[in-house]
């Protein structure tokens, strides 16, 4: 159920977009005039050096963040005309997001985390909460606080969490950057069948292996998009 | 969700919460004591303060104040008249009778007193030991002893004889010491034999005096049934304007008012319409003492309780200030998962609900404890719980903890969620 290739459609637009951050040292501009567009069911990789801006862009695209300059569209959306409680909703109906540091609630269960997403989207469904659990392969897990699961298995809980809402966009964050190959591994085909089953993802990686599984691959420095290519390695051609 | 979510996220950070909790309590415990105390002992204490001395004197209207000189009437004990002891029941007649807590007749004259060596005058005075007044079925036990409560007493107070005339005496501890009398000696007064049942110690010329039984003073001087005049101790308002106001110049209305407030002065008005041809006189300078006391006190206990309340709310700020810099991370997350600030607000502020709810529940059981207490120590009465104070007590401790927290919430909503997780990131 990919996306038809043949007209696709724009679900992420940056026009100019631009944002500093001023400290006590000065303004840094983490990124500088960006224009990307990005087609709805599309996996796209972003690499760069450290302090490039790919997380600077990744929060802007996940609502987290406004520009200081220029325009983010999503899902045909100008989010800078949202208000902060429209964007607080539209966030979470939009973007899933998948962090380096999980960032699962420590106090929680693996379903319980995953049923705060449903929270603040909505409205709480264990059923369907468990459902993702077991989709990511973790149904026997459910009742399991994160400081008892491996690394890998808290990332997994993190992916059923971003995907539980059903966001038309998935933000990943080195979604591998803290697991070891193995995990890696696992988290990388997960991705990689959601990304088959239609989701568009935006993937922050420092790793070229993993970078080459994405549709397209950009690459900033100093908050610019210094080069952008197919992945050659796309495992899916749709 | 919700409740789970408060209730996990209640469970955590222990200590930190188990000192906001402390601290919750013991300012209700001190706010819930103040009240428990302030509203009933409010009363008691008033009849604690009414104990150190009468604030009304009432004498013949024929007569003018006995001249004293360092204590001792010197007028002939023959001059003036008299009130007759039976009226003095009708004092606990008067509008504000019950407001009576003391009454207190004395008759004083001097007696000839020989002992083995000699001869001599001395001042003796007649009062109500522990006399039981009688009005109906109702029964108050008044007395000197009552209305002087510093006055130490050696053995017992004189028995009163019944039906006959006593026999006992008490006697004031310098003249004890200046005739060599001891408890239990005897000594003759006007020619017959007396026991001496107690030695006073007053600190005042009494000292010099002895005490002895209505009922003998008046044998002695061959007038029963009368008293010079009557000390009155009664539960009073303090003085207002128009407590100092003449009632005879007041509106009808204003009158009422003023005969039905418990002024000092109002009640020996009442008390020279009762007793006919007496004048009833305020003791000004105690009564104004005891609502200086009064006012003092309350105003006291009012700022321990606010200082323990604002003790309570640094706590509260500390404790909530590192919760919310130590969750940071969590509310970051919570937000990018689509939380508004209010949420935020909301979850935080419930959690400080439920922690003060907490602390002020056992803060109002272990304040009404306190005052129980304090009620039996201090004012010899127990103080009963006081159920209307619980909602007041809960309702200061969310406030109070809701003020003290609202800054660090404030900050908690501020916070950006991109900041809070790129922070270890
Ligand atoms: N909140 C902030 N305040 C000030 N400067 C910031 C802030 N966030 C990012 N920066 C700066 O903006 C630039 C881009 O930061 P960003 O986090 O986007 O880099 P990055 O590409 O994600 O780096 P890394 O690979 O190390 O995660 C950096 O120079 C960083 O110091
Ligand atoms: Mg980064």
């Amino acid at each position: 159920m990919s996306v038809a290739a043949t007209r696709p459609e724009t679900i992420i637009e940056l026009r100019d977009a631009t944002r500093e951050y001023r400290g006590h040292a000065g303004t840094v501009r983490a990124l500088d005039s960006i224009s990307l567009s990005v087609s709805r069911g599309e996996w796209l990789a972003i690499m760069g050096p450290s302090g490039s801006g790919k997380s600077t862009l990744v929060n802007l695209l996940g609502c987290l963040d406004r520009v200081d300059a220029g325009s983010v569209r999503i899902a045909g959306k100008d989010i800078n005309t949202l208000s902060r409680k429209e964007l607080d909703q539209f966030r979470a109906e939009t973007v899933g997001f998948i962090f380096q540091q999980f960032h699962l609630i420590p106090y929680l269960s693996a379903l319980e985390n995953i049923m705060l997403a449903q929270y603040f989207h909505s409205m709480t469904d264990r059923k369907e909460a468990m459902a993702a659990l077991e989709r990511v392969g973790l149904g026997d897990r459910a009742g399991h606080l994160p400081s008892e699961l491996s690394g890998g298995e808290q990332q997994r809980v993190c992916i059923a969490r971003a995907l539980i809402n059903q966001p038309p966009v998935l933000l990943a964050d080195e979604p591998t950057g803290n697991l070891d190959a193995a995990n890696q591994q696992i988290v990388t085909g997960l991705l990689r069948s959601l990304n088959q089953l239609g989701h568009t993802i935006l993937m922050v990686t420092h790793d070229p292996e993993m970078a080459q599984m994405a549709d397209r691959i950009v690459e900033l420095h100093h908050g610019r998009i210094v080069a952008e290519r197919e992945a050659s390695l796309a495992p899916h051609t749709s | 969700m919700f409740p789970r979510l408060i209730m996990e996220s209640f469970l955590r950070q222990r200590r930190r919460k188990l000192l906001a909790a402390l601290a919750i309590l013991l300012g209700t415990t001190a706010v819930t004591a103040m009240l428990a105390i302030g509203t009933s002992v409010g009363d008691k204490m008033n009849r604690e303060l009414a104990a150190y001395g009468a604030n009304i004197v009432v004498y013949p209207a024929a007569d003018t104040l006995d001249v004293q000189v360092d204590g001792i009437n010197i007028r002939p004990a023959t001059a003036g008249s008299y009130l007759k002891e039976a009226d003095l029941v009708k004092i606990k007649n008067i509008f504000w009778r019950n407001n009576i807590t003391d009454i207190s007749p004395e008759l004083p004259l001097t007696v000839t007193v020989r002992t083995a060596n000699a001869t001599q005058q001395v001042p003796a005075t007649g009062y109500w030991f522990h006399h039981a007044l009688r009005s109906g079925d109702a029964s108050w036990t008044m007395g000197a002893p009552a209305l002087h409560p510093w006055w130490k007493l050696q053995g017992s107070w004189p028995s009163s004889g019944g039906n006959a005339i006593p026999n006992e005496i008490a006697v004031g501890s310098d003249l004890a010491r200046q005739l060599h009398l001891h408890l239990g000696d005897t000594l003759e007064v006007q020619n017959q034999p007396e026991r001496v049942a107690g030695i006073v110690s007053t600190g005042d010329a009494t000292d010099h005096t002895l005490l002895v039984p209505l009922a003998l003073a008046q044998a002695w001087m061959g007038r029963p049934g009368v008293v010079r005049r009557v000390y009155v101790s009664a539960l009073t308002k303090p003085e207002d304007a128009l407590a100092r106001k003449d009632p005879d110049k007041l509106s009808p209305k204003m009158h009422d008012r003023w005969y039905c407030s418990p002024y000092a002065n109002s009640i020996a008005y009442q008390i020279e319409e009762t007793l006919p041809h007496t004048r009833a006189e305020q003791i000004r300078r105690i009564a104004q003492g005891e609502s200086t006391i009064l006012s003092r006190i309350s105003g006291l206990m009012l700022l321990v309780a606010l200082a323990a309340l604002l003790a309570a709310a640094l706590a509260v700020a500390a404790s909530m200030t590192t919760a919310i810099v130590e969750r940071r991370q969590e509310i970051g997350l919570m937000r990018a998962l689509g939380a508004t600030r209010n949420t935020i607000a909301g979850l935080f502020f419930t959690e400080i609900t439920l922690l003060a709810l907490g602390g002020g529940l056992l803060g109002y059981l272990l304040g009404s404890l306190l005052a129980g207490r304090i009620g039996e120590q201090v004012f010899g009465s127990s103080i009963a719980f006081n159920p209307m104070l619980l909602p007041a007590t809960l309702l200061l401790a969310v406030v109070v903890s809701l003020a003290g927290s609202a800054p660090s919430v404030w900050q908690a909503m501020k916070m950006e969620p991109a900041t809070i997780l790129r922070e270890d990131a």
